[in-house]
């Protein structure tokens, strides 16, 4: 019984909250549109939270991801506003996205500082950088090429039901997509879950530790950049606190994956429920003109409750 | 009367029975040794006298009167006392708080702490034990795990000085000490038989086991057999009771190299608080190391896999400069770590998982794409091949025995065919039965051309397995004695810096 508990508990409390928001919103709550509608709203932290779960496979946690899409918002629309066109802007943007996390994984791996502790004081100087850089100031206007912002507005469309799915919604897809080759599926992200297992078994079996913790943090780096223009490419700006909340999010997300998993490892499939989870609860909820507050108080009370009720479960199996 | 006794014991898990109808008893004032293969019983036992785990059926008494026993402190009031292979002491605090931990220390007024009265009592109990020379300030962390041990048994008797009718679980004491510290555990388990304590002594040592208990009962396949006295009792006939065989012969041959070529070569090399190690290891040979206390032959190992300050190594006549573990293992060298939990497994995944690890390069498609049907039928083959019993390549390595694990460990050792294999501790907290298997598993993998170093503490493996013996003394190789006419005695005299009157290392 505990078992069950432990692997579907998360499932049945989800499907019965779907349930009361689809009875009490039959119209507008499940339907195409509407789905689509919360993957676009959740395809930033989708793909923060895809690139996460590389890092938490390992064991460690990346704090500086909601300041490092900040900034690299922040750095888009520079760029724009100096007059350089759309590539320029992605490019030099997920450059910086990725040196971020590099240098995150080098404090961690090389030089041994905790990870909580390296990103923290990381997340701190990107912000500092994203307010300097940008005066405080949310950045705006014609300097933004039409391209980058449309894309955000665009999609493709779906088949012959009349459906667009969103550009944004795609990149997410592919970012999942990309993160679960590489964690389920190569020997590259065996090696991670193995560092995450115990870094030192790892070693003394012959994985490089420090080049993988390293790769690892410049991958969220990256997927954070990339959040971080997928924003500032749907509101047309760039403002430096855009990215606050996705890092606790992220987290969030990967934690409720987790307590779905079977064997309590942090696995993207997994996550990614995670994130539809937290998309779905919050659309529900905005669409029954729920403050966002109280939104804020039961999203976070579901993600307790999920994790307390995994870990009750392990431990009694235990 | 018996101060504890168990009757009609069961306990069985998804269907598989671990005790059946399992029946035991301690009298005060008695070491009873529990004795059995891993997987016969005995963890059970214990952890349904810890509160941990509930039987299906059977009863436990103390003193005649029966107790039910469901958590911990159902056990801690009873006057049970565990000591773990971990010992669950707080190293960070001194003696006398870790003597004193989770009781009322002496207080002055406004109940500040009285640390002199506090170190005043700690004094008094550690002396009781013959233990005057440990400091109650001292952090416990600081000193070596045989005192560390006896502060742990001490602490029971500080709420009150008598402790009688205490029972002591004791689940392999002697695991992680040198015979000298084993020797001082002795001396306390005297003083508690003389406070009329009871312990029950779990052990895979039997010459420790036939030399201190009064008693012993064998547990095979979760059924006890009746107690019988250690008077009577010999080696080959307990292990006889274990394992339901005859005891397999203890002196089957050392592998002696027939191949004469060098395999692996070290000259003026040294790391991690060793120096000047020079030696050579030929094809099919098997090297052990030996030294007492914390000598370094596991130092010496990790030297080879990567820790080398200085100095020159060379493989099958090939200079090598190895880094770091992985190149290690990429120029055919293996090792298994001497603390397989904490260096070598990890517990929450598969076997396949566990063993395909430094392998999966050559295991994957292109290199980079895993192939999990490979990897389960390599870890297959591998399982047979060091006799691994376990439910399939995906079952999760934290539910095999001790034994098992190890294997599991070996099993990744030996996928990639090493031309030298490193072990450190192969056997440690590993069940008779399994302990045979392994000998001749390294026994065949030398004849086969691979050479073996082995660092041990336990000197009648070196001595059953090695054909050479170099052993550590002050961070350097004192010397290299043949195995063959060297006795337990002898190894352990050259351990403590007797002259040798043997060649040189480099043999």
């Amino acid at each position: 019984m505990t078992a069950l508990l432990r692997r579907y508990g998360t499932f049945v409390a989800v499907a019965l909250v779907i349930g009361y928001f689809w009875l009490e919103l039959p119209s507008t709550f499940l339907t195409g549109r509407n789905l689509l509608n919360i993957s676009q709203q959740m395809s930033m932290l989708a793909v923060v939270a895809a690139t996460m779960t590389v890092v938490m496979a390992m064991g460690d946690f990346d704090l500086s991801v909601g300041s490092m899409a900040s900034l690299s918002g922040i750095m888009a629309a520079l760029v724009f506003i100096s007059g350089g066109s759309a590539p320029l802007a992605i490019g030099v943007t997920l450059l910086a996205g990725l040196a971020g996390g590099v240098v995150n994984g080098a404090l961690v791996a090389y030089v041994g500082i905790l990870p909580f502790i390296a990103t923290l004081g990381a997340m701190t100087v990107f912000s500092g950088l994203a307010f300097r850089l940008s005066g405080g100031q949310t950045l705006f206007g014609d300097a933004i090429p039409h391209a980058f912002s449309d894309f955000a507005r665009g999609g493709v469309p779906l088949f012959s039901t009349g459906l667009i799915i969103p550009n944004l919604t795609l990149i997410a897809g592919a970012t999942i997509i990309v993160a679960w080759i590489l964690l389920e599926q190569t020997v590259a992200g065996r090696r991670l879950y193995a560092i995450g297992g115990n870094a030192e078994a790892a070693r003394l079996a012959g994985v490089p530790v420090r080049p993988y913790r390293l790769a690892a943090f410049g991958i969220a780096g990256l997927g954070a950049a990339g959040a971080g223009l997928m924003y500032a490419s749907r509101v047309a700006s760039a403002n430096p606190t855009q990215g606050a909340g996705l890092m606790l999010d992220a987290i969030a997300a990967v934690f409720l994956g987790q307590s779905m998993t079977e064997d309590g490892e942090p696995r993207v499939l997994a996550t990614v429920a995670g994130v539809l989870i937290l998309g779905i609860i919050g659309n529900g909820l905005t669409q029954l003109n729920v403050d966002s507050y109280v939104r804020d108080i039961l999203t976070g009370s579901i993600v307790i409750a999920a994790v307390a009720v995994s870990s009750y479960g392990k431990t009694r199996a235990q | 009367m018996s101060l504890l006794s168990i009757a009609g014991l069961s306990k069985s898990y998804g269907g598989v029975a671990a005790l059946r109808d399992a029946t035991f008893d301690v009298e005060a004032g008695e070491v009873h040794a529990l004795v059995g293969e891993n997987g016969a019983g005995k963890s059970t036992l214990i952890k349904i006298l810890a509160g941990a785990v509930r039987a299906d059926a059977g009863g436990i008494a103390f003193n005649g009167a029966p107790v039910s026993i469901s958590s911990a402190r159902d056990a801690h009031r009873l006057g049970l006392r565990f000591l773990h292979q971990e010992l669950n002491v707080v190293s960070r605090l001194s003696v006398a708080e870790n003597l004193f931990l989770g009781r009322a220390y002496p207080t002055r007024f406004f109940g500040l702490v009285d640390w002199g009265a506090l170190h005043d009592r700690a004094q008094t109990v550690l002396e009781g034990f013959g233990v005057a020379n440990i400091i109650p300030e001292t952090i416990l962390g600081r000193l070596p795990t045989s005192d560390q041990i006896i502060v742990k048994i001490a602490s029971t008797f500080v709420e009150d000085g008598s402790g009688l009718g205490r029972l002591f679980v004791m689940d392999e004491p002697t695991a992680a000490l040198s015979s000298k510290e084993a020797e001082r555990l002795f001396g306390v388990i005297t003083e508690l038989k003389r406070r009329d304590c009871a312990i029950v002594y779990v052990s895979h040592r039997i010459d420790e086991v036939l030399r201190i208990s009064d008693r012993i009962t064998v547990l095979r396949d979760g059924v006890s057999q009746a107690p019988i006295p250690t008077a009577g009792a010999t080696r080959a006939s307990l292990i006889e009771r274990m394992t339901g065989r005859a005891a397999p012969e203890a002196n089957v041959a050392a592998a002696t190299s027939s191949r004469p070529a060098v395999s692996l070569a070290v000259r003026s090399a040294a790391g991690l608080g060793l120096s000047d190690l020079a030696f050579e290891v030929r094809e099919g040979e098997i090297l052990g190391v030996a030294g007492v206390g914390d000598a370094g032959g596991d130092r010496l190992l990790k030297c080879l896999f990567g820790e080398a300050r200085t100095g020159e190594i060379s493989i099958a006549g090939h200079s090598a400069r190895i880094r770091n573990p992985a190149e290690a293992w990429r120029r055919g060298l293996a090792y298994v770590p001497g603390e397989r939990r904490s260096e070598g497994l990890f517990l929450s995944h598969d076997i396949a998982f566990n063993v395909t690890l430094p392998h999966l390069g050559r295991l994957a498609r292109l290199g980079a794409i895993l192939d999990r049907r490979a990897e389960r039928a390599t870890t297959l083959a591998l399982g047979r091949r060091v006799r691994l019993r376990s439910s399939g390549p995906r079952q999760k390595v934290w539910r095999l025995s001790g034994g098992n694990q190890q294997k599991a460990m070996f099993a990744r050792a030996v996928a990639g065919t090493p031309r030298i294999l490193l072990l450190d501790e192969p056997t440690r907290g590993v069940d008779v039965a399994a302990k045979f298997e392994i000998h001749t598993l390294l026994k065949e993998i030398a004849s086969a051309g691979a050479s073996i170093v082995i660092s041990s503490s336990d000197h009648e493996e070196l001595l059953g397995l090695c054909g050479r013996i170099l052993v550590i003394n002050e961070g350097r190789i004192s010397c290299a004695a043949p195995a063959s006419g060297l006795t337990p005695s002898g190894l352990l005299a050259l351990c403590y810096g007797a002259r040798a009157n043997g060649p040189r290392p480099l043999g």
